[in-house]
């Protein structure tokens, strides 16, 4: 066909125009993107740019390796136009061509020596909370991706999260731990909907940890969560626990033996006497405690809620032990969300 | 402590302070004045950390595919890592350069500026990127045949609503950029458009909405590559046959050069689910003569 540069360029404006995304958008035909609020902790694509994003390494060293071709680009069509639309991973295509293209002349590069950090304790807390919370982004980026493409990414969404937890066990101050993993119960709950459709009934209470309740000494403890000062009281025993807070309710996990128990105190009257159904939501997402009744979204605690309004209920057993920090950070995370309600 | 790709991939907790203490080294030595900053160099690291964490590098296992970044020799990949964090804290001199703000600044000597500048080392590589900026590939797009064709598939596509394929085609001639489309252009008004489409239709400015909406969803999906790339091969390599009569392709011929065979069936059904051919999962993929002509109108070489 004869044509002139002229034409080609009028068709290439018109098709930049087509596709360039509207105002404010990375990409207009994403626009169901925005229906939730996904883990901003950077810059950077994220949600459905996930399937562009992973392509890039391959679409680089393809250019490097056959440049000019057009026929080794064909794979790469969908990509080269949604690069020509999104300005974000444009960005990163440029990044990527700049890190890959010394590499194919590097056969000198010397390997990384020992700079005196050996364990990820030794690492700054600001890193490790960088790293778990771009591994909950990257988890949100796969369910959201996997959901639109009706794929399953849960395996895949599942393990990014036990790997942000694994990290977040080496952060030893309890508030950068609670920041690094803020995003955690929503990411892992995203798209559960309720446990049994139409049947489940809303918490009468919500427990989570109460940050930087490290265990009790003697009475009553004095910790901060969301700001405010929170009394917890002391577990049964002198022992390790995580302490719970439920607005104003207060409870605790303790271990006794290999079993793990959650007491709870001054639950209201309508609950008293009545026996209660406990939801761990993230406890099926590690798998070191044995729950009782095999369910952890669905443990029937054994006696029913005394007249005084406590509870005691074994949860299930774990090799873990409270008393060490790093099983004690990774329970703690486990239980960032306990669910109580009525059984009946 | 060395470590490899292979490391970041399976084992995570074990590599990651190897690959933190490398990429805070080089942070650091990069950073040249900034590398005192509270914040800058943990910005660098972070910044390579999360292009790990997103190609499905680091902690992926076996749950995300392998890319070329498995494949690098160990040098070239500390070489990666290497490059990547030299090139961000750079970007990160660069944005702080501007700070400049009076003329004693300018005057009073400063060490960043002189010999030891990391910037004097980031000179612009003779290689320019390709693709540099959106326009460019845009006009890629534009003059490269195999990528226009695309375009092409996905206007066609638009055959199920005519009065946008005709918003389309209007919006083409008026800017000019029918020209190198024109046969195919015609071609979809002559087979989609009815003669009294060509009339004044209501509402063309919504109808235009819909179009490029439908449009950027189909340029950019993975579906539309592999039926493009699956006509043009069936267009390619189509022999003439006499029973039945047409055109006869084997499947193996489709699955060349970096197209799977589950990547040519996916696009041979989509192919057929548009009507533009008859295939039932069989090795070979029989074609009439009219089937033939239809692909080669919209898929063919110039």
């Amino acid at each position: 066909m004869a044509t002139n540069n002229d034409a080609y360029r009028q068709l290439a404006n018109w098709l930049q125009r087509t596709i360039a995304a509207a105002a404010g958008e990375s990409a207009s035909f994403e626009a169901d993107e925005a229906e939730g609020d996904s883990v901003t902790t950077d810059s950077g694509p994220r949600g459905f740019h996930l399937r562009f994003y992973r392509q890039l390494p391959d679409f680089v060293m393809t250019l490097l390796q056959h440049p000019g071709d057009a026929h080794a680009l064909m794979p790469y069509t969908a990509l080269l136009y949604h690069l020509a639309a999104c300005p974000d991973c444009h960005a990163t295509y440029l990044d990527l061509y700049r890190a890959l293209h010394p590499t194919l002349e590097a056969d000198h590069m010397l390997p990384p020596m020992e700079y005196g950090v050996r364990s990820l304790s030794a690492i700054p807390a600001e890193s490790l909370v960088h790293v778990c919370r771009s591994l909950i982004g990257q988890a949100e980026a796969v369910l959201r991706q996997g959901r639109r493409d009706d794929a399953d990414g849960s395996a895949q969404a599942r393990s990014l999260l036990q790997l942000a937890m694994r990290f977040s066990t080496h952060i030893t101050q309890p508030g950068m731990r609670g920041a690094a993993l803020a995003d955690l119960v929503r990411v892992a709950t995203l798209f559960d909907g309720p446990h049994s459709p139409g049947e489940e009934p809303p918490a009468a209470h919500s427990y989570s940890p109460l940050v930087g309740a490290a265990g009790p000494r003697h009475g009553s403890r004095v910790a901060r969560r969301g700001g405010a000062i929170a009394r917890s009281q002391p577990a049964p025993s002198d022992a390790p626990a995580i302490y719970l807070q439920a607005r104003h309710l207060e409870g605790s996990i303790t271990q006794q033996g290999d079993m793990l128990e959650l007491h709870l105190h001054d639950l209201d009257a309508a609950l008293r006497g009545r026996s209660l159904l406990i939801s761990i939501p993230l406890g099926g997402l590690i798998e070191p405690v044995r729950w009782q009744g095999g369910d952890p979204r669905a443990i029937r605690a054994l006696a029913p809620v005394s007249a005084d309004g406590s509870l005691r209920a074994p949860l299930g057993t774990t090799d873990l032990r409270l008393a060490l920090p790093e099983e004690r950070n990774l329970l703690e995370a486990m239980f960032m969300l306990i669910e109580v309600r009525p059984a009946d | 402590m060395p470590f490899t790709a292979r490391d970041l991939r399976y084992h995570p907790e074990e590599t990651y302070p190897a690959l933190y203490a490398y990429l805070a080294r080089y942070a650091q030595h990069y950073l040249g004045s900034l590398k005192y900053d509270p914040v800058e160099p943990e910005l660098v690291v972070n910044h390579v950390i999360d292009h790990l964490i997103r190609l499905g590098l680091l902690g992926g296992g076996d749950r995300t595919p392998p890319t070329v970044l498995d494949q690098l020799s160990n040098a070239q990949f500390y070489s990666f890592l290497h490059n990547s964090c030299k090139n961000k804290a750079i970007d990160r001199l660069r944005k702080h350069r501007p700070s400049v703000s009076n003329f004693s600044e300018l005057e009073m000597p400063n060490r960043t500026e002189g010999e030891d500048d990391p910037l004097n080392e980031a000179v612009e590589p003779l290689w320019g990127a390709p693709f540099a900026t959106p326009e460019e590939i845009a006009l890629a797009l534009a003059t490269q045949h195999e990528l226009r064709q695309v375009l092409i598939h996905c206007l066609a596509a638009l055959k199920a609503a005519p009065k946008q394929l005709f918003a389309m085609i209007q919006e083409l001639k008026e800017v000019g950029a029918d020209e190198v489309l024109q046969d195919t252009l015609q071609a979809l008004q002559q087979e989609y458009l009815a003669a009294g489409d060509a009339a004044t239709i209501a509402h063309m400015s919504q109808h235009k909405d819909h179009a490029h909406k439908k449009l950027r969803h189909c340029l950019q999906a993975q579906s539309s590559n592999l039926t493009v790339r699956v006509a043009l091969r069936l267009t390619e390599y189509g022999v003439p046959a006499a029973n039945p009569a047409g055109f006869v392709i084997a499947l193996s011929e489709i699955t060349q050069d970096n197209l799977s065979p589950e990547d040519a069936r996916a696009g041979l059904r989509e192919l057929a689910s548009e009507g533009l051919l008859d295939w039932h999962g069989g090795d070979a993929v029989h074609l009439s003569d009219a089937q033939m002509k239809r692909l080669t109108r919209f898929y063919r070489e110039e």
